[in-house]
């Protein structure tokens, strides 16, 4: 429907509507081409904002927000952070004051009926990997477990495979493992072995006899701040982190890299939470999500990645090999199966937690 | 007495309080946890068959009698030195057993990880003054929760102890000795029994909320560190599990409440033999 240009051209409607709209974002039309997001007058309207937090929400009010204020006139209200009981007490009691939220894949699945259906006649997914939409929310960034390390403490030959990071003869010391069993049961499988395509159903009796090779040899963290920490001062010479606060640590000159091998991806959706007061807003809201120009500003910014293949055209050269939909990377990793989580996530936590307790 | 009848309403805001913002949301936990899914005691089976809830229940009983046991080992000479030193060197002891108090718990525990860690300040002293050549795992286990929350709680139990010590009368001390015991028969049959009161405060103190403890075993703690608030956080914020995350919460306020019960009869029983 749309077609990009060229990284500084204009089209026709991006054309237009810089005639029309001449306050817009200088910084976001620059680039590319504008969703259908601009053609509705929404002034006087507002919605509410919800989500993580941190430099990661002032990212989306620069990516998303900020770009449909300008174009609609409809204010937006930042808020948050996102919490799961607090939505979930908010739409069971019938008032929710969040229209839009950013939520993961797996609590997504497990909480469908929470959230209003997407109205297609308004919002316009075309452009999107259809992959990253669901029939409740558009993937707003697509992020990724990856496997980490320090090159001050592993040296040249960095781990290539989750096989290695569970080799304590190849890499002794501590490694860094995420405190929970999703996803370090996928992994767990594939350091044994299992090929990506196989993984579903889990053979979980398999993965946590894996797991025991190595559960002296962890530190276990549930804090993403608090993994960069250690990966930073070398406290661990391996394990999985997030593939945007690798970048972040690596950003900031730390040691520390990553590799896409076997990385797993997940997908942020935005959704809207049932009864949410402003729902026709949060609708239109969707279409900025879904606009290439605005992804390709989020990318930039913090380097998770868009769902909009058009979005590339405008990612800076740097940030591209950071990013867990560039085709390459994508391409070495997989989708992690949300539905199976969906289904097995209450009995998997308890086993997990029991497991840690042997 | 005076307060008994003609000021019974100084107690209202006290009351209101405790009616709106504890009764209140107690016995919604408790009627969630025998309501849902449906009326009956299923969640509390769960607990009490699962070894996931028992184990952990354990872990925190005995995550925080340590915790109370250390506190008592580390506050009492503490506690002592206060009620027995200038006015000066109180107050600097004071300030010194407050100061964790002023700083977030999580400043404070990201601090412990600065600290403890394999490449941290102690490890690289220890390895620099040749006492150790592999650092010691000094955190990620229960060492490190302990620690951590030893030095949050101390407080708790240095002040009711302070206050008690004292109002102790040396002159039982050396009446004993004068009478031929040692010194530290002395302490053992008279001034430790004195102290009592102040030890049974300090150490329900310290125990009770230990066992809400959350964010020190998160972050200092190793692969079995779990304590059951961090069991009923996971049920509410992930799983929306109401139910059995009230009846989590139920069974530690009722084990609790019995605990106290306990220690207060035990108390009047010694005070009796006294």
């Amino acid at each position: 429907m749309t077609k990009t240009t060229p990284k500084g051209g204009l089209n026709r409607r991006t054309f237009l509507k810089t005639s029309l709209c001449a306050s817009a974002s200088l910084a976001a039309l620059s680039i590319g081409t504008r969703g259908a997001f601009a053609a509705v007058d929404l002034s006087g309207r507002e919605m509410v904002f919800a989500s993580w937090g941190g430099s990661y929400q002032a990212a989306q009010e620069t990516a998303y927000c900020n770009p449909f204020t300008k174009a609609t006139g409809a204010t937006v209200i930042q808020d948050g952070p996102m919490n799961g009981s607090k939505l979930r007490t908010m739409v069971e009691g019938g008032q929710p004051i969040w229209d839009v939220v950013d939520v993961t894949d797996t609590f997504l699945a497990a909480n469908e009926e929470l959230f209003e259906d997407l109205d297609f006649n308004i919002v316009d997914a075309s452009p999107l990997d259809q992959a990253y939409v669901h029939a409740k929310g558009i993937g707003c960034i697509i992020w990724s477990y990856n496997i980490a390390f320090n090159t001050d403490v592993v040296g040249e030959n960095a781990p290539q495979s989750w096989a290695d990071v569970f080799d304590v003869e190849k890499f002794p010391g501590k490694r860094a493992l995420r405190d929970r069993a999703y996803p370090m049961l996928e992994i767990a499988l594939m350091a044994d072995g299992v090929a990506p395509e196989d993984l579903y159903p889990l053979d979980v009796d398999r993965a946590f006899a894996k797991l025991d090779t190595i559960k002296d040899h962890v530190i276990w963290y549930t804090s993403n701040s608090a993994a960069q920490q250690l990966f930073v001062d070398g406290e661990v010479g391996t394990g999985v982190l997030l593939n945007g606060r690798t970048f972040d640590v690596n950003k900031k000159g730390a040691p520390v890299d990553l590799t896409w091998n076997q990385n797993i991806r997940s997908i942020d959706y935005l959704v809207i939470p049932k009864g949410a007061p402003n729902a026709e807003v949060a609708q239109h809201f969707m279409n900025a999500t879904v606009d290439a120009d605005n992804q390709a500003l989020m990318a930039n910014t913090l380097a998770y990645a868009p769902c909009n293949p058009a979005a590339f055209a405008g990612v800076e050269e740097s940030v591209l090999p950071w990013l867990a939909t560039t085709p390459e990377n994508a391409e070495k990793g997989f989708l992690i199966d949300a539905e199976y989580w969906r289904d097995n996530l209450a009995a998997l936590t308890e086993r997990w937690t029991e497991w840690k307790l042997t | 007495m005076f307060l008994k009848n003609r000021n019974i309403w100084l107690l209202a805001p006290a009351v209101l309080l405790i009616g709106i913002c504890f009764l209140f949301p107690v016995s919604w936990l408790l009627q969630r946890s025998v309501s849902e899914p449906v009326w009956g005691l299923q969640n509390y089976i769960t607990i009490f068959s699962k070894t996931i809830y028992l184990g952990v229940l354990w872990n925190t009983v005995a995550i925080a009698g340590v915790t109370t046991l250390l506190c008592a080992l580390i506050g009492f000479p503490v506690a002592y030195s206060m009620a027995h030193s200038s006015p000066w060197i109180r107050k600097v002891l004071i300030f010194s057993v407050l100061i964790p108090f002023w700083t977030s718990i999580l400043v404070r525990s990201f601090a412990w990880l600065v600290i403890l860690q394999r490449g941290g300040i102690l490890n690289d002293f220890l390895a620099g003054i040749g006492l150790i050549a592999e650092p010691l795992d000094l955190v990620y286990n229960r060492f490190g929760v302990l620690l951590g929350m030893v030095q949050v709680l101390l407080p708790f139990m240095v002040f009711p102890l302070f206050s008690v010590i004292t109002r102790i009368d040396g002159s039982y001390f050396s009446a004993a000795t004068n009478l031929g015991a040692t010194p530290i028969r002395a302490f053992f049959r008279v001034y430790l029994p004195l102290c009592l009161p102040g030890l049974a405060t300090g150490a329900m103190l310290v125990f009770i909320i230990s066992l809400g403890y959350f964010i020190t075993p998160a972050l200092l703690g190793g692969r079995g560190d779990i304590m059951i608030a961090q069991l009923i956080f996971e049920r509410i914020d992930e799983f929306g599990d109401w139910p059995l995350a009230s009846a989590l919460a139920i069974v530690l306020l009722v084990g609790t409440g019995l605990l106290f019960v306990l220690v207060n009869a035990l108390i009047k029983i010694r005070g009796r033999g006294i």
